[in-house]
């Protein structure tokens, strides 16, 4: 069950004299049509999904542009999908989340661009570096770089995003190489406006189809010795034309004025923030008139020599704010400059860190340090770095200790927290094992209260990555893997080499039925239904075709089960991979079918019985351990009402989806009685009330509820 | 050149992920472009901010004829926010340790209900962070700080929080947008339009209507009508023993009540005994005795009180039919803790020698049905036979030791001896619970408490020393935060245990 993206999909359709509004990874998305793009594909990922999840729901624009639309089961088949513009005069677009998908896809991103392309093959990946972000600041610049690929880093304004998208694909087919589409998770989601063009059909196309095949021709393969000429060409003849086509269409931008003695080289995603920073000092205003010479690179790689000679010739300095290691575009310029023996002095990581985000902070720090010496004003910057150090020293100090942190966790009910709490409880009976995580929903497993895992490798490497673990270990190393992980390579990295290696371990698959982290998109593995493309191609029989014996399928919620086959799967005798299929529906998706399903029922006066649970705050001593097994959002604390425990007591709130976790924790760790299930039956039947009142009759005369109540729970 | 600019007004959300801060910052974008500004927003959605802290930014200004398409920041500048919306105050106060909350600039607009973090939820004693010491923190830190219960407000109103903290925004005049360019963003997304423009209304009126923050819900001091003071004790005390009286009475009967009046006397009369020494006694004793054995939980789970308040709690409507099923799982320590001593022991042998002192049994009990209503009477009624069980008779040798270790800490040192009071709530909840709970107090008995009573000199820290101990123990019930503390005061040795040696 996905999100319905119906506003999403009407702006994609505006013509032109229209105006576009919404995001920017949408604006990516719209622009991709404006190109005449003849397939989209890619793996989903914060902060690209957007770009998938809003296509696959715009089935019409896509079948009337002829528009092919492939869900890649992981990078690696997305960079491959590129390989019809190698042979084919028509135009592909991927997309992914780096630097993560780039690794997975590096292998065919390699060949293709040896290959090299005749219709225009544009790569958006989305750089989820930064705060909140999920992956390690490696750079995409570098496969750019190694593979000779064109890298785009346009500045966050969604004119500017367009058209680099459209120029992109010129560019790509001018230089017949693949072009990469750098943003970053700010940028993917800036909000902005730009002028609409009408979409444009492919030449050719899935409605526009080749009769015949490409001719047989050696050289577009990238295979020996043919790969030999593709590298001579890369450096020979596709460089230098890129370099002049970055030039004739002023894909960079020079901003402020041409001359002045000192200048800034920036990459396109920071120009924002520069700006910022620059209009703090007084050297620009909110319209980006830098005083100050800038020339904004929304092309990274490569670099035009004669553009950045051309900027540098006749300016005492300049500097490069360029986020993140190793510092590829000063380390580019310097040579440029040495090599046309150019005096101007070069700055960059000398004023600002070699790593980590460019904030705000960050850069006006690097630019006061890197104006200063060359007799610019730089008071009001390091006035207002300043005032920031007292203001947060003073919070600091008022605070006397640090905020406890909040990382994000599993949502209310979700069926992958029932699994930890099994883990944790075992670990409490027997002892610990080595854990290793994996990429999804179930690496929050990792935080606080269950803190389980050894090590995180990478998306679907869990078990992969335990396999010498187990070499080492007296204990059984046990994985955990998604349902996600399993298809984006698990199953072959991971469970294929346990079972041809005879490993043993164990091995729980999360089957939620969706790649949930994600956004909740399908999998092969999702239950077939109208609004979703899930095949239902089981985990389980795919585990079975490789051969494993030791497989075992339970409900995440009944902990006690959980516990007692992850207990099992680390005793038993078999000495093979030992797998826990663990069933239970991402909540976050069964929620949104559910409740509208639901609430139709109640008000159609249907019978419906709502379940949540309770905690008794007479018999809650609020000793938490319930928390310590739970970690639910809705699990809360309020303050005690009796007034002899002055300790606050756990409780439910109404978010509670009635899950029945807190009830299994309670059993399976033995806990305590205070938890209590309450089930809200609406519009009761007749039979329904006449129960009730037999029960109401015979408690009387023991002595039950009083009559005011006395319904038991009827109210009145 | 700088003064000259034109500034956009900058507003940052601080919300929680899931919470509808997107929405929020969706409503605010909408009315500002159809109310003819130009809008710049950014946020940092994904998984990685599910229930986790997330912030939402926005960039206004009013389009200026001629001028081009301004460049908005992509990320707040710190001081440089002119609103900050929280929906969380230590998010808030989290934003204000950042620097983003200036005294020149920043209008704070904060929720004082608190969504507390897991390491204050996890902690056994208190480990919540009282919204009332950081609400002094922000207001010195922004221009001005408006603090209001949205939860509250959006309860009464049956909305969501996002319409109601719009609403706020609209009421507290911030931004440069109409207040029907709002309401018509939420009609124009069409979604629970009704509820959200309640809420809207709402959360608007607790602007204009008064900026005074309701004050958050406080522990109560003494139960309403308690006021029969026990004459013989100073005034604290008589309320918490009259409290005491009052359990200990409902639990067993009046006889019981008085042994704990007599303990109490006796405490009473010690020379260097206070109020509020002998009100947390009061207190902790009258908990202790009362502790919850099964036909105490029986008793508490069928008292007509409850199935009202669920119904409440449960947000019934008219007509529907609300069941009660209880979660209870007695173990052999309970069974066999309902035997008298002489039997209990033996058994308690055989049950650890054939390894079953685990087993347990799992019972579901829906008292609002006839069936589970009598099992639990049942219980109840086993009322009279508790003083012969083995652990009332547990109970009562370590209430003696605890007492004992009270008086005997008093007599040389009060400020050690309400610490020792205090050191009672570690035991409390129940199976493993319980048993964690009473090693690790039986833990400072041994190490820290007796030591110190048997150097027959008091030790200037010894208060501290168990305060330390007891916190280290809530904050990790497995015991392993208190070993690391007890070391760590037993290397440091304190001027008594010098002296003793």
């Amino acid at each position: 069950m996905e999100v319905s993206f119906a506003k999403e999909i009407a702006s994609l359709k505006l013509g032109s004299g229209s105006t576009f509004r919404g995001e920017g990874i949408l604006a990516v998305t719209k622009a991709l049509l404006q190109s005449g793009v003849g397939y989209v594909g890619g793996y989903q990922g914060a902060p690209v999904s957007h770009l998938l999840d809003v296509l696959l729901q715009a089935e019409d624009v896509l079948s009337e542009l002829g528009v092919h639309l492939q869900t890649c089961t992981n990078e690696a088949a997305a960079a491959a999908l590129l390989a019809a513009s190698i042979n084919y005069p028509v135009r592909g677009a991927v997309t992914w989340k780096s630097i993560v998908g780039t690794n997975v896809a590096a292998d065919a991103l390699s060949n293709l661009s040896s290959a090299g392309v005749i219709g225009g093959a544009l790569i958006v990946v989305g750089e989820d570096y930064g705060e909140g972000a999920s992956v390690i600041q490696e750079r995409t610049h570098a496969f750019a770089v190694k593979s000779s690929v064109w890298l785009l880093d346009p500045r966050p304004d969604l004119p500017t995003i367009v058209r680099m998208v459209e120029q992109g694909f010129e560019l790509s087919e001018a230089t017949n190489t693949p072009v990469i589409l750098e943003l970053r998770i700010r940028a993917c989601h800036v909000y902005g406006s730009f002028d609409a063009r009408d979409n444009v059909a492919a030449k050719v196309s899935a409605n526009a189809r080749l009769a015949e095949p490409a001719v047989f021709d050696y050289a577009k393969l990238s295979h020996p010795p043919v790969t030999f000429n593709q590298e001579i060409d890369k450096v020979t003849r596709r460089r230098p034309l890129a370099e002049q086509f970055i030039l004739d269409h002023k894909l960079n931008e020079q901003i402020g004025p041409a001359d002045g003695d000192v200048g800034i080289i920036v990459q396109g995603g920071l120009f924002n923030v520069l700006n910022g920073r620059l209009a703090e000092a007084g050297l620009s205003d909110i319209y980006g008139n830098a005083a100050v010479s800038t020339l904004v690179l929304n092309v990274t790689h490569p670099l035009s020599t004669r553009q950045i000679t051309d900027f540098c010739a006749g300016k005492k300095a300049v500097i490069v704010v360029e986020e993140g290691a190793p510092d590829f575009l000063e380390q580019a310029i310097g040579q440029i400059l040495r090599k046309a023996d150019l005096q101007t002095k070069l700055h960059g990581k000398d004023c600002l860190p070699m790593a980590g985000e460019y904030t705000p902070l960050v850069v006006a720090d690097g630019l006061a340090k890197f104006l200063a010496p060359y007799g610019r004003d730089v008071s009001a910057l390091t006035a207002w770095l300043a005032a920031h150090k007292t203001r947060t020293a003073k919070i600091a100090a008022a605070l006397k200790t640090p905020l406890p942190a909040r990382p994000p966790t599993f949502c209310t009910g979700c069926p992958e927290r029932p699994v930890f709490s099994a883990m944790k409880i075992l670990k409490q009976e027997t002892s610990a094992v080595h854990v290793a995580a994996d990429i999804g929903c179930h690496a929050f497993g990792t935080f606080a209260p269950f803190s389980q895992g050894n090590s995180i490798l990478g998306y679907g490497m869990s078990l992969a990555s335990a396999a010498a673990v187990a070499s080492v270990q007296q204990k059984r190393p046990v994985s955990i893997m998604g349902d996600g992980g399993f298809w984006h390579n698990g199953l072959l990295s991971g469970v294929a080499s346990a079972a041809f290696n005879k490993d043993d371990g164990v091995l729980i698959v999360m089957n939620n039925g969706y790649s949930s982290a994600t956004g909740t998109q399908d999998l092969p593995s999702s239950r077939p239904n109208d609004e979703g493309r899930g095949k239902g191609i089981e985990i389980e029989r795919s585990l079975r075709a490789l051969g494993l014996g030791w497989i075992r399928r339970v409900r995440t919620y009944s902990v006690g089960e959980v516990k007692r086959t992850l207990d099992a799967a680390l005793k038993s005798k078999d000495k093979g991979l030992k797998v826990i299929i663990a069933d239970g529906e991402c909540q976050l998706a069964r929620q949104r079918r559910v409740r509208p399903v639901l609430a139709k029922a109640i008000a159609d006066g249907k019978r419906v019985v709502r379940q949540r649970f309770w905690i008794d705050p007479d018999v809650c001593t609020g000793d938490r351990s319930c928390i310590r097994l739970s970690g639910c959002p809705s699990l809360t604390v309020k303050p005690s009402e009796d007034p002899l425990r002055t300790d606050p007591i756990a409780h439910v709130n109404n978010d509670c989806v009635g899950c029945g976790l807190c009830g299994e924790v309670a059993h399976a760790a033995q806990l305590c009685p205070s938890f209590a299930r309450i089930d809200i039956i609406q519009n009761p039947s007749r039979i329904d009330r006449w129960k009730r009142a037999i029960s109401r009759a015979l408690m009387r005369p023991f002595g039950g509820p009083s009559a005011a109540i006395t319904n038991g729970g009827r109210v009145t | 050149m700088k003064n000259s600019n034109p500034r956009p007004t900058c507003l940052l959300i601080a919300a929680l992920g899931g919470e509808g801060g997107g929405v929020l910052a969706g409503w605010i974008t909408e009315a500002a472009v159809a109310s003819g500004l130009v809008a710049g927003r950014t946020s940092i959605p994904g998984v990685a901010q599910r229930t986790g802290a997330t912030t939402y930014y926005l960039e206004l200004m009013p389009r200026e004829p001629g001028k081009p398409h301004p460049v908005l920041a992509l990320n707040p500048a710190p001081g440089q926010v002119d609103v900050l919306l929280a929906s969380e105050l230590l998010e808030a106060t989290r934003l204000a340790g950042f620097g983003m909350i200036s005294a020149e600039r920043t209008t704070l607009i904060a929720n004082t209900a608190r969504v507390y973090t897991m390491d204050e939820k996890m902690t056994m004693g208190d480990g919540r962070i009282d919204a009332e010491r950081l609400k002094p923190i922000l207001e010195s830190a922004a221009k001005t700080a408006v603090f209001v219960d949205f939860n509250a407000i959006g309860q009464q109103a049956k909305a969501p929080l996002g319409a109601v903290m719009l609403g706020a925004l609209a009421g507290s005049k911030l931004l440069p947008i109409p207040d029907d360019a709002l309401r018509d963003a939420i009609r124009r997304e069409g979604k629970s339009v009704a509820a959200n423009l309640a809420g809207f209304e709402a959360g608007y009126a607790s602007i204009t209507e008064s900026t005074a923050a309701p004050a958050t819900a406080r522990p109560i001091a003494a139960r309403a009508g308690v006021v029969a003071a026990i004459a013989e004790f100073p005034a604290r005390s008589s309320i918490v023993a009259a409290e005491g009286v009052a359990r200990l009475t409902d639990y067993q009967n009046a006889a019981y009540a008085d042994t704990y009046l007599a303990h109490l006397r006796r405490f009473a009369r010690l020379p260097s005994m206070d109020d509020a020494t002998l009100a947390e006694l009061a207190r902790h004793l009258a908990v202790r005795m009362s502790v919850e054995d099964v036909m105490r939980v029986a008793q508490l789970k069928l008292r007509d009180a409850r199935v009202a308040r669920v119904i409440g709690e449960a947000k019934a409507r008219q007509g529907d039919i609300v069941d009660i099923t209880e979660f209870m799982k007695p173990g052999m320590d309970e069974i066999v803790g309902l035997l008298p001593p002489f039997l209990a022991g033996p058994l308690h042998r055989l049950v650890t020698r054939l390894g079953w002192s685990k087993v347990a049994f799992p019972l579901n009990v829906t008292t609002t049905r006839i069936g589970g209503f009598l099992r639990l009477r049942l219980l109840c009624a086993l009322r009279g036979w508790r003083p012969h069980t083995q652990k009332f008779h547990e109970e009562q040798l370590w209430l003696a030791r605890w007492l004992g270790l009270v008086e005997a800490t008093l007599k040389h040192d009060p400020a050690a001896a309400r610490e020792v009071i205090g050191t009672a709530k570690l035991v409390r909840g129940y199976g493993d619970t319980y048993r964690r709970g009473l090693a690790n107090w039986d833990r400072i008995a041994i190490t820290l408490i007796e030591p110190a009573l048997s150097a027959a000199m008091s030790s200037p820290d010894l208060a501290d020393h168990i305060l330390q101990a007891r916190i280290a123990a809530e904050k990790d019930p497995d015991g392993a935060a208190l070993i690391a503390t007890l070391d760590a005061i037993a290397s440091r040795p304190t001027a008594h245990l010098q002296a003793a040696q």
